[in-house]
């Protein structure tokens, strides 16, 4: 008989301190050991967790006004310019935008790591001048405590799977997947696997619109499903299965966060990204959420993607599991590729225990999802229509 | 057997002077080049690891100070800012001698820096800049 179990139920639980709850990882052996029946009736809750570069992050600022006040049009904080065309004093600072100065070296996401460290950021603003927003210069400094928001807002984050990248080329190439040495000298990846939240709930059933998570070390919401959202389930003939393709878009109060789960990050050659660290707690309302949680690093297949071949759709060069990758070590045309993780395997688990002890501590309640994802969502490219 | 590991300063003065043959000849020193970077107008400096009896090494290098190169004893060449670092190991599969590596309990960066050659390769693939070489 399959178990049900509601939210109110789970919450209640961990109000009165009575909530069971593990970690994606230690669901493994539990489930090993108990198998899917016993350990659903035993078990609340899963947490997951996941640390690695996602580019489509930012943060929206307001500053307050300034006497006499300006409706900036352009806008800089420590010489990364920010898209001020939203009202007089709101901005949008993308975490890849790169340093006017600087260049590579310093970028959005330097910016958004300085902020929450509570370092001074220097701002300077230009405008046209209206007669109600006089104004057409203003360079000054603010730090977190001195604006009134700093609201992380990505709008794809925590991609559910992603390819292990490779380089048959003759040159080394400088990609958003890392360095890759030539004639398959090396391989990267970067997803938490068994700890990873999408991987762990690939279908959607507990997060959605509205679920609550932990995001850069505070909490904060899934708001809508991230960009480019795609979820596709492969299969092929010996019964290995793809998830892939789906996304978070996800929102939270980046005062509140710590640089302990959030940090900037420069790719040689590629350019500046932000490392966020999410968790998301699954709640095992039957055991079919169960069985998605059990999920091991030698079931998570990926494909290995020639980033060689400069073009948007690259050749595949076979699969591999994330129990092969996490050894270090894969064979490709019987090569022996040495592999590197980009994503943290430390911290992501670092982050599900982090998020079960604020569970365990009666700080984090369980959000329903107030609305699904969209089903049958399409991934378009970008035509070039003359 | 002492193995060290030691950086030659050359000046345009002395930049012609075949060290490396004369260490392995006159003072019988295991010889390996690491990294060696030359250019005859301005001077060079060269990465070396020794190999030798304690007493050869020393007379070695004070033949090499003698004619006016320059010493420098690398005792870690490599630095890793462990505060930083985040452990995710975007470094590892870059490195060609297998200095660094992921704990597999714990998962956590661990560099064995007798393997290190100075190439300077996980400094370039370290997203967060948590790694510099002295060279």
């Amino acid at each position: 008989m399959t178990i049900k179990r509601t939210y109110e139920e789970i919450n209640a639980k961990i109000k009165s301190g009575k909530v069971v709850i593990v970690t994606a990882e230690e669901i493994i052996p539990i489930v090993e050991e108990k198998g899917i029946k016993k350990a659903t009736e035993e078990i609340d809750v899963v947490t997951t967790g996941t640390f690695g570069p996602m580019c489509s992050s930012g943060v929206i600022l307001n500053f307050g006004h300034s006497d006499p006040p300006i409706r900036m049009q352009k806008i800089w904080l420590n010489d990364v310019e920010a898209y001020a065309g939203l009202a007089a004093v709101d901005v949008y600072l993308g975490a890849t935008q790169l340093s006017e100065r600087q260049g590579m070296e310093y970028g959005g996401a330097h910016v958004i790591e300085d902020l929450i460290s509570g370092k001074k950021i220097k701002l300077k603003a230009i405008s046209r001048g209206t007669d109600c927003y006089p104004r057409r210069e203003i360079e000054s400094y603010i730090t977190k405590k001195s604006i009134n928001q700093a609201i992380l807002f990505n709008p794809r984050n925590g991609y559910q799977n992603y390819n292990v990248a490779v380089n048959t080329s003759e040159r080394k190439i400088y990609t958003y997947m890392g360095i890759l040495l030539p004639d398959l000298g090396n391989a990267s990846y970067s997803t938490s696997g068994q700890l990873s939240p999408l991987l762990n709930d690939p279908e959607f059933t507990t997060i959605g619109i509205g679920t609550r998570i932990f995001l850069g070390g505070a909490q904060g919401y899934v708001v809508w499903e991230g960009t480019q959202f795609y979820p596709q389930v492969i299969k092929d003939e010996n019964g290995k299965t793809i998830h892939k393709g789906g996304t978070l878009a996800v929102i939270g109060d980046l005062k509140e966060m710590s640089t302990d789960y959030i940090r900037a990050a420069t790719f040689k050659g590629y350019g500046v990204t932000l490392v966020v660290g999410i968790g998301i707690p699954i709640p095992i309302i039957n055991s079919e959420m169960m069985k998605s949680v059990a999920v091991k690093d030698e079931d998570i297949w990926t494909e290995i993607i020639d980033y060689g071949f400069p073009h948007l759709k690259k050749p595949s060069l076979g699969k591999v599991n994330y129990r092969q990758l996490r050894q270090g070590n894969i064979t490709i045309r019987g090569k022996d590729v040495p592999v590197s993780p980009l994503s943290s395997y430390a911290k992501a688990r670092e982050i599900a225990e982090k998020l079960k002890e604020e569970i365990l501590r009666g700080k984090f309640l369980l959000q329903e999802p107030i609305q699904k994802f969209p089903q049958g969502s399409k991934f378009k490219p970008l035509l070039e229509i003359h | 057997m002492l193995s060290k590991k030691v950086i030659f300063t050359f000046s345009p003065q002395n930049v012609e002077r075949p060290v490396t043959y004369q260490l392995i000849k006159d003072y019988n020193l295991w010889v390996n080049i690491l990294q060696a970077k030359f250019e005859p107008s301005l001077g060079g400096k060269l990465v070396l690891e020794l190999k030798g009896e304690d007493k050869q090494i020393k007379e070695g290098l004070n033949f090499v100070r003698k004619i006016g190169v320059g010493i420098e004893l690398l005792e870690q060449e490599v630095i890793w800012d462990e505060k930083k670092c985040i452990d995710c190991g975007a470094c590892i599969s870059i490195c060609p001698t297998g200095v660094l590596s992921l704990d597999k309990v714990t998962y956590k960066l661990k560099l064995d820096y007798e393997k290190c050659i100075v190439c300077g390769n996980c400094v370039e693939a370290c997203p967060l800049q948590a790694i510099k070489v002295i060279f």
